[in-house]
């Protein structure tokens, strides 16, 4: 099977326009980006994709080897890229996936206009003097939580979920659905992204860069903004009004403004 | 009547403050307006505490902040409302309840969202009681994978000239272990070696124990010297008799080491595959009879005679290598006999791992896989 159909691809804008990819980050799927993605269509031949194990990936996406560190995942990005042979890419990663980003564009460069980093954070434990904001503890509780949210994932929604069309009454009832996931390999992601450290992988990228840093973001604080700014050599930082950790869903036109002015030059 | 009609005569600020369950008013961005006294109760905190000085998030314990910030608040936006969602409020004293939370988002004429309101259920009770559930399901999953590993334990024959190799590869995806079971023995020592693969209905705990009686009575059976076929007929009347293993699959077959002599049978069994030096792969197709205990009566069955030369391998194996959904299984066997000639050349140790990660590489997770490679060295 080939990578767009094993990330759920979808496509949009005109086919000879220069690509923009959108990555969404832990927790949802492609659905993320629909008050932004519709805003540049016009102008750019936007591709979405959902990372295995998330959304309408396909089940057999997920390898619970490659995908148990970020690195798997900008293979995943990649393979996607090397399909629709994508090149002068502007990137648009939240969350996790501004560091999946960061690893692609160290791989590939050339196939590397532009970062977007929305709420980027290269390690979100605190470490020696660094302040990523989080304990190991903390990530411990997160996986309780997680364990204690099946959302959408009780066995009888599992069918519907993974795919098997012969209970079409399930498909009507898809609460929580842009979160669905499977337990287990939500646990992973989980640890994949809170457990990783990708401080010495900013260096390694020259494409140019914008942070887009939300104001009092929990999950990825101003400081730890400020510090991938400060780290990428061809970088910009924006700090938004936006509060929280999604500012594509919570403040979506200045997220587009923003990202508007960066591709603009 | 009259009295409760008087206790009905509540005001709508009565009906807020004592609700049966903390209520919240938040901004977009979680910043509290209102909250009601069960809240207060709830939390331990005073509401000039709250009102104006903490969000919502800011009262969660770290993980859950997390999770609210990655699941809830997303999924708030999108739906524009949530529910049931599993969190635990830390109280002012620095203990914690788990909670369940609901929450809408209350938008203004024009549509647009303004504030959210939550409801907040004390669940400590349902919360104890869930985790249980999860580790009861956790437990028989353990036991279910201890029992299949200690069934698929014990040391094969070795004898000088003879090379058994298995790979088994446990379906990932679900909670529960498959019924694929595979075993080799010494039924004549050091001149005979019995091999079995098996594959019962269902997962679980169940399969296992169903695994582990017919893996014990194969081997008794065996013990008594039984052809593959007739082998397979007295398993059958034994899966009849006490209802065990219905529809399970097995292929039995006995090798004399000497001469190379390879007796076998299989019941609704995809067939063995032979490797012979100089040869192309070949399956082993006779010796074919239905699944134990698929018929009202059991019928004899038809056993098979080969031969397993020096420097030949001899593959048993179970359905989840070559069946895929999107294909036909003639499609399956097919590639993997493409694939045996491919990996031909492999050393026995790896030939079965080799063999399972190509034939798997493309449809993961979807069921057991179990793979028994016999050879003869030249």
């Amino acid at each position: 099977m080939n990578a767009a159909a094993r990330h759920n691809v979808v496509v949009h804008g005109p086919p000879d326009a220069p690509p923009m990819l959108f990555a969404h980050g832990f927790g949802c799927d492609q659905n993320m980006w629909r008050l932004v993605w519709p805003a540049f269509a016009d102008d750019f031949r936007i591709v979405l994709f959902d990372h295995a194990g998330a959304g309408g990936a396909e089940r057999s996406a997920y390898d619970p080897e490659r995908h148990a560190a970020l690195d798997g995942y900008a293979d995943d990005v990649l393979a996607i890229c090397a399909e629709l042979e994508l090149r002068g890419i502007t990137f648009v990663g939240h969350s996790v996936s501004a560091m999946i980003g960061v690893l692609a564009a160290a791989r590939e460069p050339e196939r590397f206009a532009r970062l977007v980093l929305v709420g980027p954070s290269p390690r979100y434990l605190d470490d020696d003097g660094y302040v990523g904001g989080f304990t190991q503890a903390d990530i411990e509780e997160l996986l309780e939580s997680l364990e204690d949210n099946y959302l959408g994932w009780s066995s009888a929604m599992a069918p519907a979920i993974m795919g098997v069309p012969d209970r079409p009454e399930l498909g009507e009832e898809l609460t929580n659905s842009f979160c669905r996931a499977d337990p287990e390999i939500q646990a992973r992601f989980a640890r994949a992204t809170f457990l990783s450290d990708n401080r010495a992988d900013l260096g390694r990228v020259r494409t140019p860069s914008l942070v887009l840093q939300c104001s009092s973001d929990v999950i990825a604080p101003q400081a730890v903004g400020e510090y991938v700014a400060a780290r990428m050599p061809d970088s910009r930082y924006v700090l938004l009004e936006a509060t929280g950790h999604c500012p594509n869903l919570s403040a979506p036109e200045e997220t587009i403004a923003a990202i508007r002015e960066f591709v603009a030059g | 009547m009259s009295d409760a009609g008087d206790l009905l005569e509540e005001t709508a600020e009565e009906l807020f403050e004592e609700a049966p369950c903390g209520y919240l008013t938040t901004a977009l961005d979680g910043t509290i307006l209102r909250v009601n006294r069960t809240f207060e109760t709830l939390t331990g905190h005073d509401r000039t505490h709250l009102v104006g000085q903490r969000t919502f998030q800011q009262l969660l314990s770290a993980g859950g902040r997390i999770y609210h910030e990655t699941h809830f608040a997303p999924l708030l936006r999108m739906q524009g409302e949530v529910r049931e969602i599993a969190l635990e409020v830390v109280r002012a004293d620095g203990s914690r309840v788990p909670v369940l939370v609901n929450a809408a988002l209350r938008a203004d004429d024009e549509g647009r969202p303004r504030v959210v309101r939550t409801t907040v259920f004390d669940a400590r009770d349902r919360r104890r009681y869930e985790r249980e559930l999860v580790a009861a399901r956790k437990r028989e999953h353990q036991i279910a994978q201890d029992l299949q590993r200690s069934l698929l334990a014990g040391a094969a024959p070795e004898a000088p000239g003879l090379t058994i190799e298995v790979a088994y590869r446990p379906a990932v995806e679900g909670l529960e272990v498959g019924g694929d079971w595979y075993d080799a023995f010494w039924l004549d020592p050091p001149r005979t070696i019995g091999l079995v693969v098996g594959d019962v209905v269902g997962r679980g705990l169940e399969a296992a124990a169903t695994m582990g009686q017919l893996r014990s009575a194969v081997r008794a059976l065996a013990s008594t010297g039984l052809a593959p076929g007739e082998l397979l007929h007295a398993l059958d009347r034994y899966a009849r008799r006490h209802e065990v293993g219905q529809m399970a699959t097995v292929v039995y077959a006995d090798l004399d080491l000497e001469s190379g002599r390879l007796r076998y049978a299989c019941a609704g069994h995809p067939p063995p595959l032979l490797l012979e030096a100089g040869e192309p792969a070949r399956y082993l197709p006779e010796g074919r009879s239905l699944p134990l205990d698929a018929l009202a009566a059991p019928t004899a069955r038809a056993g098979a005679v080969a031969s397993l030369p020096p420097g030949a391998v001899l593959l048993l194996y179970t359905d989840g290598l070559i069946e895929r959904s999107d294909r036909p299984l003639q499609a399956g066997m097919e590639r993997l006999r493409a694939e045996v000639e491919r990996h031909r050349a492999d050393v026995p140790a790896t030939l079965p791992s080799v063999l399972v990660n190509a034939l798997t590489a493309e449809a993961k997770n979807a069921d057991d896989v179990c793979l028994l490679a016999v050879g003869r060295t030249a």
